[in-house]
């Protein structure tokens, strides 16, 4: 949690580094939390910032490796959480900011509507298909620009045609109606000349079935099932295909993978003072994510104590009554240690999510460095 | 003569003056009584200044509804009608040689009544002769911008006399107007304070019978006033008794006869809405039943204690019990302005003391159906929650149910609308929160950007994307099959489609006809752009003249199609289209058109405390602030909003908000409603905030989005209904190099519609004389707008003109050319010229060496 | 009142721009729907605007059959 011991690294890298005095270590480290604002928010960059001191404060690629770890703390199909510890705030921004806007997606872009005679408006109806996530790998698939012709490497289509039959009911209709073509659109175009060719044209130009294709041989792309997209009354009837293609989130929100994605500091909770008897009573009522916790002591005084500072929430209750507890109770957050957390949409789990964005960082700084040379 | 004087005299004095005092078999005394009273009334008022009538009390006003105006007008048409009768009557009477038996049927003009009905509903102009009474603006389309815009419209008052500007007292607030009127829903500018809405539980009386309650009084004890003398009637201890402004008589135990008048009417025995009202300064017991009285209910309190009890309201909230029970059975009474002033009235059931005679029912009544939408309006600075009751009539949001079905000229819609995550019991008694008006933005209050100064905010682009703020503008178009004097009438053909080639093997138009159906009609559900023709009619070419029954041919028509005027680039879709026949039988076909718009820079939005703002920038999700649970705000308003404007109902919605999202419930915040439970505390929202880990003052810690790094202090973060009103943008933009000009000044026109230039007007006009730059007032008043050359004479000061052949000016009152100047002049000047020699005046220009 | 049966088109001359020789305007039915009722109601010209089934005078363009295309944004 607390810094490294910079003496060994200082002679390895043959410039002589000392430490640091507590209390400007703290300051380095550390957000301090006070009553009326944080303290401390901004990162120390400047290598020669504590050069009076004697200490480098510059940041090496040896010490980079040694901080640097990433634990998983809990992961599932759809989120995971993880710690990232060593980097500094705008690192785990960049991995945030790319998570975001710039992993790219499959999400329907054009939808063509045959029918559509429900109360929702056909934009509106549109905008709703294209806001559903697509359960594809989208690594699998090409970006569409304006000159191409959809085809079967960057166009997925889909096709929902429903109406509602029963009387006095109402047809909800719900994502899961939406079928996967995987030969490609279906309506026909209305064609420019009579003399064309056999074949009617389409409005895609598959030239294979996306299904004899390896990766969705035996598994067909589907949407998130549960989503609602309209409800019709009696009579009511929507027949429309869906074109889906590539795109990332910077362009359009439907076209983020994350639900959403954020990370927080690590939290750190500090009693300043020995807090007993009554006041530890009073102090482990007051926080509602229970990070305090009494301990008995031999001689049956009762002692707070910091249980769970990772459970903090920052909502402050503790420090809030008045001078005497804030002085008791100090509420930090460690700069360098980012409880990611990913929630994905289903296009790709979680940990295949980081993996990209890294991969993108990556190819953001070749570009950088090749630009640069 | 002079008799005739006399009885004239008479005649006035006996129906004109004090009409309401009947006359009967020429006994003034009642009369006389009257003129008496008044006469003594005002001495008391010169003698002590209190004693004068407050001229805006608002127990002194009555309210004309419908009905009472259009039996005036009913009464009036029908009087003319039989006058017509009797005149045709007369002069088919008067006539020597009558052929047939005078038919009086005959001579009824039809449709009299119903044609002037009509026209006075459609043009709002009232003529009654018999009170020479000639109102304007009586009727008003009823405004159908949203649904609150709706309720507010009909609840509204306006006043008869005009704006007149000095006088402030009718525009001040008045104490009286407590529980009837709505203290802040007034509109500002011109008519602010004279025009008002109505309270929530207000109900306008109408007439009872005057009878009964005469005969009763005469029962109970009041002394005819015809056995009186004067000084029998003005004895120290006797009250009159006024009756809808008539004198009765007297009564001598007028507390006693009150309390008897308002048991009766308790238990029913007389109309609910009669009043009693002792005044004990004037000596007087007023007894009202007549309409346009403004009264709301109370509940009565027997000497503190109230009436109504646990298993009164336990029927009620089962449903075995009715409002109209509770009437009925004495637990409620209606109380008009003046018997208000006779109750001691105690706000909660809590504070009745002894002497208590009626608990309000809910304090949050005393405001109207717009301000009822502002939660906690009674911790907002009062201004804020008037600029609220005008805004929430502009937001846009759902009209009714129906909306889909209905045509009309304009219709703005929410495509996601929300209710409001903090009710009032007002929103919920009115039916708000099914046709809500907005949606509960999640809004950090900070300093962003910098694009947020003056009230402008900053908006989050993924929400946009994601259909915040998503409004639909639908407008109608509307043809017509006219029908012609001459049996002609248009027609609708079918369009010529792609591969159709008319006589001449040509095709045009028909890329532009392509949305028409088989009919000539366009469909809905096609794009429609502009120059796209939505219907394909043709109108014949003779119109006028005798009665064809001749077929006609194609060459007899001219195609008159209409063709769909909008802006570039943007793309409508028709929506509905209607047929359906108008009064004259014709064909009308109505078009709705909808437009589907997001948000953009430059659209006005505004939360329901009157804090207004346009959209002043739109940024990308990743660059927004973010929260330690990953909530990202839709919105980033301004601080800087708060500190004049002290809108802290802002901040407790805000709160309530937040604590209601956390726990699951919908919050209230009814005006005055603390202490009754309808409106939540702050302690026991911050306690659910704490409960569910955010700080009890509703400042979370955020991450800045662009550095990472933490914000350097706690932002205010949380739910607020935002509504999106109907100012827009796309509606306003405007500009213009040159353009049309108007042809009789040849100035540049006015207005967006038609292209029209934007005035420097006089006051801009000052401004620059102010700054001395007199070559920039020449260009822009003159060469800017209408320059034009004119030939000036300088001998005779005359305007004369410029020969092209001889190629030298002429001036045509000296017949020659040798003193002609040319100069510059606006036309408008030259038109003041021309038009003042018009009226034989005759202005010289006296020309200078410049 | 007068007359409900409405609008009478001078007969056949053709449509749109002196074209289409020999298409008989009596040909074209367009289905509409009425307002109370939802049911189809085919009328041609000439026809009054009226419902077949219930009687009501309101009547509603269909859909157009043609395709449109929406962006989804």
């Amino acid at each position: 949690m607390s810094d490294s011991e910079p003496e060994a690294m200082a002679e390895a890298d043959g410039v002589p580094s000392t430490k640091l005095p507590p209390h400007l270590e703290l300051r380095r480290t550390r957000v301090l939390c006070k009553v009326d604002a944080p303290d401390n928010t901004d990162t120390i960059q400047y290598s020669g910032a504590y050069a009076s001191l004697g200490h480098e404060n510059s940041l090496r690629f040896a010490d980079f490796c040694k901080d640097f770890r990433v634990d998983i703390t809990r992961i599932s199909d759809d989120d995971m959480e993880l710690d990232m510890v060593g980097v500094d705030p705008s690192i785990a921004n960049a991995f945030r900011r790319i998570l975001l806007a710039e992993l790219p997606t499959m999400a329907i872009e054009k939808v063509l509507i045959a029918n559509n005679t429900s109360v929702v408006q056909d934009e509106v109806l549109a905008h709703r298909l294209g806001l559903i996530p697509i359960k594809v790998d989208p690594r699998l698939f090409d970006y569409l620009s304006e000159n191409d012709t959809p085809n079967e490497k960057n166009t997925i289509v889909f096709k929902l045609h429903v109406r509602c039959e029963e009387r006095g009911q109402r047809l909800t209709v719900k994502s899961n109606e939406l079928m996967w073509l995987p030969k490609g659109s279906e309506f026909l175009k209305t064609s420019e000349s009579l003399t064309s060719t056999s074949k009617p044209e389409t409005y895609t130009s598959f030239t294979c079935s996306q299904d004899s294709m390896p990766e969705f041989a035996g598994n067909p792309i589907r949407v998130y099932p549960d989503i609602i997209i309209s409800k019709l009354g009696f009579g009511q009837e929507i027949e429309l295909e869906a074109h889906a293609v590539k795109g990332v989130g910077k362009t359009h929100a439907k076209w983020s993978p994350v639900a959403t994605c954020w990370y927080r500091m690590l939290p750190e909770v500090e009693l300043m003072e020995e807090i007993e008897g009554e006041k530890a009573d009073v102090l482990k009522q007051k926080c509602p994510a229970k990070v305090f916790e009494i301990e008995d002591l031999a001689d049956g005084r009762k002692r707070a104590t910091v249980a769970r500072p990772r459970a903090c929430t920052l909502c402050r209750e503790c420090i809030r009554d008045g001078e005497d507890w804030e002085k008791r109770i100090s509420l930090r957050r460690v700069k360098n240690h980012f409880i990611f957390t990913i929630e994905s949409t289903g296009a790709l789990p979680p940990e295949v999510l980081f993996t990209e964005a890294v991969k993108i960082l990556e190819d953001k700084c070749e570009r950088v460095i090749s630009d640069l040379s | 003569m002079s008799a005739g004087k006399e009885g004239r005299a008479l005649s006035i004095l006996r129906d004109v003056f004090l009409a309401n005092v009947r006359v009967i078999k020429n006994n003034f005394r009642p009369k006389c009584i009257y003129v008496a009273v008044m006469l003594r009334r005002m001495m008391e008022a010169i003698l002590n200044k209190d004693a004068m009538d407050d001229k805006d009390y608002v127990g002194n006003k009555r309210l004309e509804l419908s009905g009472q105006l259009i039996s005036l007008l009913f009464e009036d048409l029908f009087k003319t009608m039989i006058s017509e009768v009797q005149k045709q009557a007369d002069n088919v009477l008067s006539k020597r040689s009558r052929s047939s038996q005078l038919d009086l049927s005959m001579l009824l003009v039809k449709d009299s009544i119903t044609l002037g009905l009509e026209r006075a509903l459609s043009t709002g102009n009232w003529d009654v002769k018999r009170f020479r009474m000639h109102r304007k603006g009586m009727t008003q389309v009823l405004q159908r911008l949203s649904f609150i815009a709706t309720l507010g419209h009909v609840t509204r008052i306006l006043p008869q006399f005009e704006k007149s500007r000095k006088v402030s007292g009718p525009r001040a607030l008045q104490p009286s107007q407590w529980g009837m009127l709505c203290p802040c829903d007034t509109p500002e500018g011109e008519a602010c304070g004279l025009v008002k809405n109505l309270a929530l539980m207000t109900h306008v009386t109408t007439d009872q019978e005057e009878g009964p309650l005469i005969s009763l009084c005469y029962c109970l004890g009041v002394e005819d006033l015809e056995l009186l003398s004067g000084e029998e009637l003005h004895t120290p201890n006797s009250f009159l008794i006024i009756f809808n402004g008539l004198i009765l008589g007297k009564h001598r135990r007028p507390q006693r006869f009150a309390s008897t008048m308002r048991k009766l009417r308790r238990i029913g025995r007389i109309g609910e809405f009669v009043s009693v009202f002792v005044n004990e300064k004037q000596r007087c017991v007023y007894i009202a039943s007549d309409g346009g009285r403004v009264c709301r209910p109370l509940v009565i309190a027997d000497k503190g204690i109230s009436r109504i009890k646990e298993h009164h309201m336990k029927g009620l909230l089962d449903g075995a019990r009715t409002f109209d029970d509770f009437l009925r059975e004495g637990l409620v009474e209606y109380l008009d302005v003046n018997e208000e002033n006779n109750a001691l009235i105690a706000l909660y059931e809590q504070d009745a003391t002894p002497e208590t005679t009626h608990i309000e029912i809910e304090p949050f009544t005393i405001l109207g159906v717009c301000a009822g939408l502002i939660p906690f309006p009674h911790h907002n600075q009062s201004p804020r929650n008037t600029y609220q009751c005008a805004m929430g009539k502009q937001a846009m949001g759902n009209i009714a149910y129906n909306q889909l079905l209905r045509m009309d000229t304009l219709l703005y819609l929410l495509v996601y609308p929300q209710r409001p995550l903090l009710t009032t019991r007002t929103i919920e008694l009115v039916g708000y929160d099914k046709l809500g008006a907005g949606q509960n933005a999640t809004v950090a209050v900070m300093s962003y950007s910098g694009y947020d100064i003056e009230d402008a905010i900053v908006m989050n682009k993924s929400s946009l994307d994601r259909g915040f703020g998503r409004c639909i503008v639908m407008k109608k178009h509307s043809a017509v099959n006219q029908k012609y004097e001459n049996g002609t009438s248009d027609r609708i053909l079918r369009p010529p489609r792609k591969d159709d080639r008319n006589k001449k093997g040509e095709n045009p138009d028909w890329e532009r006809m392509q949305i028409l159906d088989n009919d000539g009609i366009a469909a809905p559900g096609e794009i429609i752009r502009p120059n796209d023709v939505y219907i394909n009619k043709e109108s014949p070419i003779m119109t006028k003249g005798s009665l064809k029954m001749v077929a006609l041919k194609d060459s007899d028509y001219k195609p008159s199609r209409q063709t769909y005027k909008g802006a570039e680039g943007e793309s409508c879709v028709v929506d509905r289209v209607t047929l359906c026949s108008d009064k004259n039988n014709n064909l009308s076909i109505k078009f709705m058109i909808r437009h589907t718009r997001r948000p953009e820079v430059g659209d006005k939005f505004s939360s329901r405390h009157g804090q207004k703002g346009v959209c002043g920038t739109i940024v990308q999700q990743e660059d927004f602030p973010f929260s330690e649970r990953g909530i990202c705000p839709d919105l980033i308003m301004n601080p800087h909003g708060f500190p004049s404007r002290m809108t802290v109902g802002k901040m407790i919605e805000l709160l309530g908000g937040k604590a209601g999202v956390s726990c699951g419930r919908f919050h209230y915040g009814s005006a005055f409603g603390e202490p009754s439970g309808h409106a939540d505390r702050v302690e026991a929202i911050s306690e659910t905030l704490v409960k569910h880990g955010f700080s009890y003052n509703g400042k979370d810690f955020l991450y800045s989005g662009i550095t990472g790094c933490p914000l350097q202090a706690y932002i205010f973060m949380g739910p607020i209904y935002y509504q999106k009103l109907k100012h827009m943008v796309l509606d306003k933009m405007h500009a213009r190099g040159s353009g049309p000009r108007v042809m009789l000044t040849r100035q540049p026109t006015e207005g967006r519609a038609r292209n029209g230039g934007l005035r420097v007007g006089e006051m801009e006009r000052d401004c620059l004389i102010a700054y001395g730059a007199s070559m920039l007032i020449y260009e822009r008043l003159m060469l800017s707008s209408d320059p034009f050359e004119v030939q000036v004479c300088r001998a005779c000061g005359l305007l004369g003109y410029y020969n092209y052949k001889l190629k030298t000016g002429i001036c045509s009152s000296c017949k020659n050319g040798d003193n002609i100047s040319t100069m510059k002049l606006p036309y408008a000047c030259k038109l003041l010229i021309q038009e003042l020699q018009s009226m034989n005046i005759v202005p010289r220009l006296r020309l200078a060496d410049s | 009142m007068a007359n409900r049966e409405s609008y009478t088109y001078p007969s056949n001359s053709g449509f749109g721009n002196d074209a289409m020789q020999g298409v008989s305007s009596a040909g074209v039915t367009v289905s509409y729907i009425c307002g109370e009722c939802a049911s189809k109601v085919a009328l041609s010209k000439n026809d009054p605007i009226r419902c077949s089934s219930c009687g009501h005078r309101v009547l509603y363009k269909e859909r157009t059959k043609r395709m449109v295309q929406f962006e989804a944004r």
